[in-house]
């Protein structure tokens, strides 16, 4: 036996041992991508070198047999440059995409390549197990989500993205159909106790979350029923509050305790609720319209985007006339012009700033405002609201035209000096923003927008277990699926602060690929699924859903045009942990990499050499345990391949299946190709 | 008198062959000899009368051959007294101490009989005869004698340690794949003396107890391996081999092969890639057996050595390094070959004195020692001497004995650009650092060359030639930065004013180049119009012409053609 120091740590090993082995008994790991213990050492990677008393060179690890009195030194300054060298040159050369650009852009990075596999394969409750996994409201989300997803959809760069948020709420209307869904994993209870103020998807989604780590939670609504803005700022013709209420009756079913018309400052203090639970979470939302501080805007029928929408959805009379006018270019304008239209208004305006290009809303909503007759008045903004006896009667509106572009890009509208333009109007409806309502919040510290200060990573704020997310935070209101990423986010910080700790997220290391439409020349064009609709003329008298819904067969076929661009591997990958472990920057010594692409014909065996990293372990294992040694290298320099030995196709002839070279590759390389 | 004809490659290539049948087919009665050193004058005659040099004829073309004939035949000389070397010429050789080369050029390298009239394998008998392996690796450590193939490591202790591993089997290797762009020393050796080299592995077979010995040879060099293979057949037949035997094996033209595990693997049928050491060779080399691996420069010194005693050899050179020298001088040198010199000249002798200085009345600007794994060393760097740690010292190395001289129309970046382009070819493809780190070291260097680069590109390069140096896995790669260290550093400006002026200061870079005509010096001839291959160039007769830039391919034939210097760059 001999003994060695390992980073300070003595250790006691057998004669004839690496220094890696020795490190790991003493519970030191050094990375290491190129070294298998049944091969022999092979130091190819450069990952695992260390300094070594009085040697003047870096050492490989998985090499240098330990010696007596030896002094190792794993993670001085010398070997982790080398060590994040290594790391940076290789992951500069693996053009691999760790995660599909849906779930990467999705705020709360929801697994979408995965549920949109499942259900491609039919299996409908796995999909909504896995969309689950991230948030609660897999029906209301696929029906209002602006899906920055399918933006990202590489799909897209073929013909058209993959309708990721139909097929989401297709799953989940099909489970509740069926009454098939897989339940919710529920830990044991910790005896903690959390309250939630606001019942939107960011305080319906952390209250699932917390449920689920075995807290008892209670959260509150000022409003009759939960679902936030879910339930009264989108219109029931896009999401039917009664599909809402299943999903927010099976987060109750989990043990959330609902508490509705309770708002803070009314019925109780924020520092009683704080006194009441071991920890707070406030995500009450932004529910007061932003006024436009023009003259009128005080008069009788001149209406808040999200007040109309409320006003409608809670029943109460709403008189609008004849002749109403929205302004604003974001989605509450869509939602607020196609409830007037159904509300009976004969002539429905939409007055915009700028022009059509620059305007916030999804465009499939502008094209169905358009076609349930709404008119959209470009470049121009009320003056002045006119009045006539306290009530509106039009409107008078300053031309714009565009500038120059403003520091996003977007033309800034400038007015046209003199040039004015007056409609009559019954109704005037302004969707130009919304924000929080600080009343009730007084002790919490506020932004400069007045939105309630909170750590951006783990929405902490500076009251001791008082956390905070979603729309009346930080930069204000923005897509629920947004609120839900901060929701989940906040839970996690929840969870560690009720057991002692502090939750510090660090943003993951990935690998993207950067491609565009030329890399996919050769793909073959499917159209995407088209929703089938009701009509235009019939759906604008009443509020029954627009969508139809996907069938079965077409959601399964819809999501067979998936490309599969996250890793098979990635949760599996060596190359990437090291990549977090050592926090490399992938794209730092980005230059020329490898685009072969190899699709073993003999053997069900996938070999992608833009992810291969030539460790050679493939190579070595086929050789030294396989002993088949059907693999090898294949050129020199950075031209370097693992190929068929001596670049002979028929050399894989002789593979027996062992798939060796498949488990034992550190990274995503080789695949195991369905058969 | 006897015609001897100097038929190493480079008077092959000058056109000896040619000129040997001329010589033949007007019945004179020629002999050959290898290499005389002095690629400059090829094809080189000597006359001589017995053993003597009567005459050396240089540039000898084959409309020469009557006359060269007729003054042999005559013994009068006067006829060929125009090709007679000059005696500048001549002090390219006088100033040079030959040991590895001593037989070069003189005698015959087909003709074992001719190697022993020089007193060819009387140091082999005298080992065999009177000494023990143990006497023989003492007279070498006496000598000083370090592997010449670049890293200077002493001689003896390699011996020593493969003697003394543990094994009956031990191989002998000669390590003859020499691939350093500008070196062909041993190329030299083979080709004009290829039983000195076998004397020398005989001995050193002897001193470790090896029965099997391979040479280990570049492919490339046909002529060499054929020389060798004879001698080896001669030496056989003539019963020198005793109980040794030497095969040849060719190498397939791997650069990473003359890295001696990487040697090993492809000697033993594998891909050339270096073996991580330890162990060692001496302990475990070829097929895992004790082996002892030196180059074609060694093995050429040690017969000499056994014969003239190691003291005679470590009285030449410095404290650190004993002995002599062979250098390949190349470049924009005056006169270029190969060259031997005791250790301790300094740069300025070898590249001055013997090597005449710069080639059409240019200025010296740099030397590159070492090929791909050495630096490039400065004007002011120049008296230096030839020393394994004074050289090292400057950030080359002793290297092979490549030597590559530039003047100032080199471009420094260029240049290293150039040498990282073939480490990054030649890499083996095994480690990260060297397989990757060397393509992104050319890419940055490619990037500034083309007028690309930007801040933080120096400091970029730096940083990844650290890393490189430290986490690659055999002497390729930890040396491959070298080159554009020592530029860096020697050369920083030019570096500086690629990146931040676009300008190649050597004018060198192409990308970087901007041809304009001067409308006052221009005549408005149009030759420079009719010269340029993408019609870039407009004008009328006799008023200036204009360069079309977007046309422009920057090949430099205008200002070639140009008569008045109206063409600026």
């Amino acid at each position: 036996m001999i003994k060695l120091t390992i980073d300070g740590v003595t250790v006691e090993v057998e004669e004839g041992t690496t220094v890696l082995a020795a490190a790991e008994k003493a519970g030191i790991e050094i990375p290491n991508l190129c070294f298998m213990k049944e091969l022999s050492p092979y130091g190819a990677c450069g990952i695992c070198v260390v300094e070594v008393e009085k040697c003047p060179k870096l050492l490989r690890a998985c090499a240098t047999k330990a010696t007596d009195g030896m002094v190792v030194t794993t993670n001085g300054e010398r070997a982790m440059r080398a060590r994040k060298l290594a790391m940076e040159l290789l992951m500069g050369d693996h053009d691999g995409d760790c995660l599909g650009p849906c779930k990467l852009n999705c705020p709360a990075h929801t697994d979408c390549q995965k549920y949109v596999k499942e259900i491609s394969e039919g299996r409908f409750a796995d999909a909504v197990a896995t969309i689950k996994e991230t948030f609660p409201l897999p029906a209301a989300i696929g029906r209002v989500c602006p899906h920055p997803c399918e933006k990202h959809c590489r799909r897209g760069l073929v013909e058209s993205p993959i309708s990721i948020a139909h097929l989401k709420y297709f799953a989940a209307d099909q489970v509740r159909a069926d009454g098939n869904e897989h339940p919710v994993p529920v830990s044991s209870p910790t005896g903690k106790k959390v309250g939630i103020v606001g019942g939107g998807p960011a305080g319906l989604s952390a209250a699932f979350k917390l449920a689920q780590y075995g807290h008892a939670v209670t959260v509150y609504d000022q409003m009759p029923e939960m679902g936030g803005m879910l339930r009264y700022g989108i219109p029931e013709y896009r999401l039917p509050k009664s599909i809402l209420k299943c999903e927010t009756d099976a987060i109750a079913a989990l043990g959330v305790k609902f508490v509705n018309n309770f708002k803070i400052g009314r019925d109780a203090q924020l520092e009683e609720l704080r006194g009441q639970f071991d920890a707070l979470i406030v995500a009450n939302g932004a529910w007061k319209s932003t006024p436009m501080r023009v003259k009128g805007e005080d008069l009788q029928g001149v209406w808040g985007g999200i007040d109309f929408l409320r006003a409608v959805v809670t029943g109460q009379s709403v008189e609008i006339g004849n002749r109403v006018a929205i302004v604003g270019g974001g989605n509450t304008a869509m939602d607020a012009c196609r409830t007037a239209v159904r509300c009976g208004a004969k002539e429905v305006y939409v007055v915009y700033r700028r022009t059509r290009k620059e305007m916030p809303a999804e465009d499939i909503e502008i094209a169905e405002a358009e076609e349930e007759g709404v008119v959209f008045k470009f470049l121009c903004t009320p003056d002045e609201i006119l009045g006539r006896d306290g009530h509106v009667v039009g409107a008078k509106l300053q031309v714009m035209e565009l500038g120059e572009p403003d520091e996003r890009g977007r033309r800034k509208p400038v007015p046209v000096p003199g040039k004015f333009e007056t409609i009559e109007l019954d109704t005037m409806i302004i969707a130009v923003g919304q924000r929080n309502d600080p009343e009730g919040f007084e002790l919490m510290p506020k932004t400069e927008k007045g939105t309630i200060a909170a750590d951006p990573k783990n929405f902490e704020t500076s009251l001791p277990g008082v956390f905070a997310c979603g729309d009346t935070v930080n930069r204000g209101a923005g897509i629920a699926i947004a609120a839900i990423a901060q929701a989940n986010e906040a839970a996690l910080a929840v969870n560690a602060f009720l057991a002692g700790g502090r939750y510090e997220p660090v943003e993951p290391v990935v690998s993207e690929r950067n491609l565009t439409a030329d890399n996919f020349k050769d793909e073959p064009r499917i159209p995407r699924v088209k929703m089938p609709q009701r009509s235009a003329e019939e759906r604008r008298h009443d509020f029954k859903e627009v969508n139809l819904g996907l069938t079965a067969e077409a959601a399964m076929a819809e999501a067979k045009r998936c490309l599969k661009c996250g890793c098979h591997d990635y949760a599996d990958c060596k190359l990437i942990r090291y990549a977090n472990l050592l926090r490399t920057d992938t794209q730092r010594l980005r230059g020329d990499f490898h685009t072969g692409y190899v699709e073993a014909d003999l053997v069900a065996i996938e070999r992608n050499q833009r992810k291969c990293i030539t460790c050679n372990q493939c190579v070595r294992v086929c050789e030294q345990i396989a002993k088949k040694g059907l693999l090898g290298l294949v050129g020199r320099g950075f031209k370097t391949v693992i190929k068929p030995e001596f670049n002979d196709p028929s050399a894989i002839a002789g593979c027996r299946d062992c798939h060796l070279c498949v488990d034992n590759c550190p990274t995503g390389a080789l695949r195991l190709l369905d058969k | 008198m006897r015609i001897v004809i100097g038929e190493g490659s480079c008077g092959i290539a000058a056109g000896a062959k040619k000129l040997h049948s001329a010589l033949s087919q007007l019945g004179a009665e020629v002999g050959i000899t290898g290499c005389i050193g002095m690629c400059y004058l090829e094809p080189i005659i000597d006359l001589y009368e017995g053993q003597d040099l009567k005459a050396r004829l240089v540039r000898v073309q084959d409309k020469d051959a009557q006359r060269i004939v007729d003054a042999a035949k005559s013994g009068d000389l006067s006829g060929v007294e125009d090709l007679r070397i000059s005696s500048d010429d001549e002090s390219f050789l006088s100033k040079q101490t030959r040991i590895a080369l001593r037989h070069c050029g003189i005698i015959d390298p087909e003709s074992i009989d001719s190697y022993r009239a020089a007193d060819g394998y009387k140091a082999i008998a005298k080992v065999r005869e009177s000494m023990t392996p143990e006497e023989v690796i003492e007279e070498i450590k006496i000598s000083g004698l370090a592997g010449r193939g670049g890293a200077g490591f002493p001689t003896w202790f390699k011996w020593n340690a493969a003697r003394n591993s543990k094994g009956d089997e031990k191989y002998l290797i000669c390590n003859a794949d020499e691939g350093d762009p500008g070196a062909f020393m041993d190329r030299a050796v083979i080709e004009s003396d290829p039983h000195s080299l076998l004397e020398g592995m005989l001995i050193a077979a002897y001193a470790i107890g090896a029965k099997r010995a391979f040479v280990y040879v570049r492919a490339e060099y046909p002529l060499a391996i054929i020389r060798l293979e004879k001698a080896i057949a001669d030496a056989t037949a003539a019963g020198i081999m005793g109980d040794c035997e030497i095969r040849i094996k060719a190498g397939a033209g791997a650069f990473v092969c003359g890295e001696e595990t990487a040697l090993i693997e492809s000697l033993e049928g594998n891909r050339g890639m270096p073996r991580l050491k330890p162990p060692f060779p001496a302990e475990k080399g070829y097929i895992q057996k004790p082996s002892n691996i030196n180059n074609v420069e060694t093995f050429a010194n040690v017969a000499w050595i056994i014969l003239n005693g190691g003291k005679a050899f470590a009285a030449m050179g410095t404290e650190n390094s004993k002995g002599t020298k062979v250098f390949a001088l190349t470049g924009k040198i005056r006169r270029g070959g190969l060259v031997e010199i005791p250790m301790g000249l300094t740069l300025r002798d070898v590249i001055f004195d013997i090597g005449g200085g710069i080639r059409d009345g240019k200025k010296f600007k740099a030397v590159q020692m070492g090929g791909p794994s050495g630096g490039c060393i400065p004007e002011s760097l120049l008296d230096t001497r030839i020393d394994y740690k004074e050289l090292g010292a400057t950030g080359a190395i002793m290297g092979s004995g490549g030597m590559v001289v530039m003047d100032d129309s080199t471009c420094m970046v260029n240049m290293a650009r150039f040498f990282l382009d073939f480490t990054a070819k030649e890499s083996c493809g095994k480690c990260v650092h060297c397989r990757i780190g060397t393509k992104r070291l050319h890419e940055t260097l490619v990037r500034i060359t083309e007028g690309k680069g930007k801040e933080g590109d120096v400091e970029l390069l730096e940083e990844l030639c650290r890393g490189i140096k430290d986490g690659a896995l055999c002497g390729l790669g930890q040396t491959a930065p070298n080159p554009v260290l020592t530029t860096i550093r020697y050369f920083r400006d030019e570096y500086d004013a690629h990146i931040r002026q676009q300008q190649c200061p050597a004018k060198e870079c192409v990308a970087l180049r901007r041809f304009t005509i001067d409308p006052v010096k221009c005549r408005g001839c149009t030759m420079c119009a009719r010269n340029c291959p993408v019609g870039a160039i407009t004008g009328t007769v006799k008023n200036p012409h204009v360069i079309d830039q977007t046309k422009c391919i920057k090949c430099g034939a205008c200002k070639a053609t140009c008569k008045f210097g109206a063409i600026n760059d």
